[in-house]
């Protein structure tokens, strides 16, 4: 692909995720299914946690529901296209040369790959049990 | 014979005489560095909601209290930080550097101080920082109290 | 006349000049020499190089030629920011020691002069010349005013090539075009007579092309002349993003009437 439509998506993606990372930070505070919107709720006496946005079943909860998983799967896509395209540039800038680029490009994609499929396979197992 | 001089990646970390936009360029591949390394580490993270409530509950505690002392809400802040700061200055740098809000072509006047650094983009320097300012210490009081502003 | 010659000749103060020396003949690292200089009012970072060279040290190499800021032969990094030695007043940096090496990111021939092959092949490689189609004219192309502002400020370079010294990404990819020849590039491609932009596309579009440019703004910063290379950079990808969508057309300005003295001469 040209260079110049590989930077394209790079803004485009930066932009979208942009948009979907706010609702994302939202979701961790404002936006949380819980009553008192804190991040951690631990018991009194010991460092268990009983409840917040990070507990287990409010994390269960957001996973479940179609409209956030979606989210989740469409901000993980560009993030893992804008991350690794990111890399791919800051490395062949480092190591320039035609061999060099060939090598970089490649273990991004893989790399890119791997962080996808393992992000989308959290994702997804988790509409599925959701009862979808 | 002649000898190679790059100066090397460690000169972007050097930015003092060349002003603030470099600075900027320095930190924005900072931050992005920090950000997909964490993504990285995000992703495997998330993954052990599959591996059950008592897994999961032990991980998150695990990272807020990582060697005895509270220290997730320090993790949690500095990464905000990074994140906003790419987040709004990649939106400063979209517009910019697909030649939007520049100045056009003008003529050079003595002391020669460059205008593509200046006008709207300067504008929107500040009006980004002030926000990434707001929105940070929105964020790190949520972080350290719960309490949303 | 007295009153002008007053104070002219005196030495102000004596600066400590830190010198980077390297002798591609020794074995040698490259490693810092100090000399002290006696300052007159009125003297450069240039003059305070040649009076080491004259008093001091024959051996010191440095590059010059106009003494003016005309030819962009004498750019150095003078206290770790570029600028052309002959425009810089001693006095007005202020300082007791000065610090000078040559240019970044080039090789080093010789103590001040870097090898600047770079600058000029990547300079050439993007054609910095008005392209067209036709044979050779016999007279001028038709251009407004106008027309012309859009690109006078970038026809101001004298290639010194501080800017790719300057340029941090520059600093790690050598095969990057660098800030000077992506302002001639855009030069051409903003100048109304000119056809050449898919000519130049290909390398401009390429992966150490346009792109790698990230706005450090640092090239801009030290330019002697004030081109502003930051901004042509900016212009021209504003073209090529802009030409993802839609092809970008040039409309070559007309050829003005033949001129017969023209014909004569060739
Ligand atoms: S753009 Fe400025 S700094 Fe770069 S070579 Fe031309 S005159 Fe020198
Ligand atoms: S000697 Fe010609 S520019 Fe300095």
């Amino acid at each position: 692909m040209r260079e110049s439509k590989i930077m394209l998506l790079q803004y485009l993606t930066g932009l979208f995720i942009l948009v979907l990372g706010t609702f994302h930070m939202l979701l961790l505070s404002v936006l949380a299914p819980t009553s008192n919107k804190v991040l951690y709720q631990y018991a009194s006496t010991n460092h268990t946690l009983i409840g917040g946005t990070l507990y287990y079943s409010t994390v269960t909860a957001i996973y479940h529901t179609l409209l956030w998983g979606s989210i989740f799967e469409l901000l993980l896509t560009f993030l893992v296209f804008h991350i690794f395209n990111g890399f791919r540039i800051i490395l062949s800038e480092q190591f320039p040369g035609a061999k060099a680029e060939k090598v970089i490009t490649y273990s991004m994609l893989i790399l890119g790959l791997v962080i996808f499929i393992w992000g989308s396979r959290t994702i997804v197992l988790m509409l599925l049990q959701g009862g979808i | 014979m002649a000898i190679e001089n790059k100066k090397g990646w460690i000169s972007w970390f050097n930015p003092i005489k060349y002003g603030f936009d470099r600075w900027l360029f320095a930190m924005h591949r900072f931050t992005g560095i920090v950000i997909g390394l964490y993504l990285m580490a995000h992703v495997f993270e998330t993954s052990n909601i599959l591996r059950g409530p008592l897994t999961w509950n032990n991980v998150m505690v695990f990272l807020d209290w990582p060697f005895g002392i509270h220290f997730g809400p320090y993790i949690l802040s500095a990464l905000l930080l990074v994140v906003v700061f790419h987040a709004l200055n990649g939106l400063r740098l979209t517009i910019v550097e697909n030649g939007l809000m520049l100045v056009r072509p003008y003529r050079p006047e003595y002391p020669y101080k460059p205008k593509s650094l200046a006008g709207w983009n300067f504008a929107l320097k500040i009006v980004l920082g002030i926000l990434m300012i707001v929105i940070s210490v929105f964020g790190i009081v949520y972080i350290f109290t719960g309490v949303i502003l | 006349m007295e009153l002008v010659l007053k104070g002219f000749g005196e030495v102000v103060k004596t600066v400590t000049f830190r010198v980077r020396r390297y002798d591609p003949e020794k074995k040698e690292m490259p490693k810092y020499m100090e000399y002290k200089v006696p300052v007159q009012r009125g003297m450069t970072v240039l003059d305070g190089v040649l009076y080491i060279k004259e008093h001091l040290d024959p051996s010191l190499a440095a590059r010059y030629s106009c003494r003016m800021g005309i030819c962009g032969s004498c750019a150095m990094i003078i206290n770790g920011k570029e600028r052309l030695a002959c425009q810089t007043q001693i006095l007005e940096l202020n300082k007791d020691l000065i610090k000078v090496d040559p240019l970044g990111n080039y090789d080093t021939v010789k103590d001040l002069v870097p090898d600047l092959n770079k600058l000029f092949k990547n300079h050439e490689s993007v054609k910095p010349y008005i392209v067209r189609e036709e044979a050779e004219p016999y007279g001028e192309y038709i251009q407004l005013p106008e027309e012309r502002e859009k690109y006078a400020l970038f026809t101001e370079c004298i290639m010194c090539g501080a800017c790719l010294s300057a340029c941090p990404t520059m600093a790690t990819d050598d095969l990057y075009l660098g800030p000077q020849a992506l302002a001639q590039a855009y030069r051409y491609i903003a100048d109304s007579r000119d056809a050449g932009f898919n000519e130049r596309l290909n390398l401009l579009d390429s992966k150490h092309g346009v792109w790698r440019c990230h706005f450090a703004g640092a090239c801009s910063e030290v330019c002697p002349k004030g081109v502003d290379p930051a901004l042509a950079i900016q212009l021209l990808r504003g073209v090529l993003s802009k030409n993802v969508f839609i092809k970008y057309k040039q409309n070559p300005a007309k050829l003005g009437p033949e001129r017969a003295s023209i014909k004569e001469v060739l």
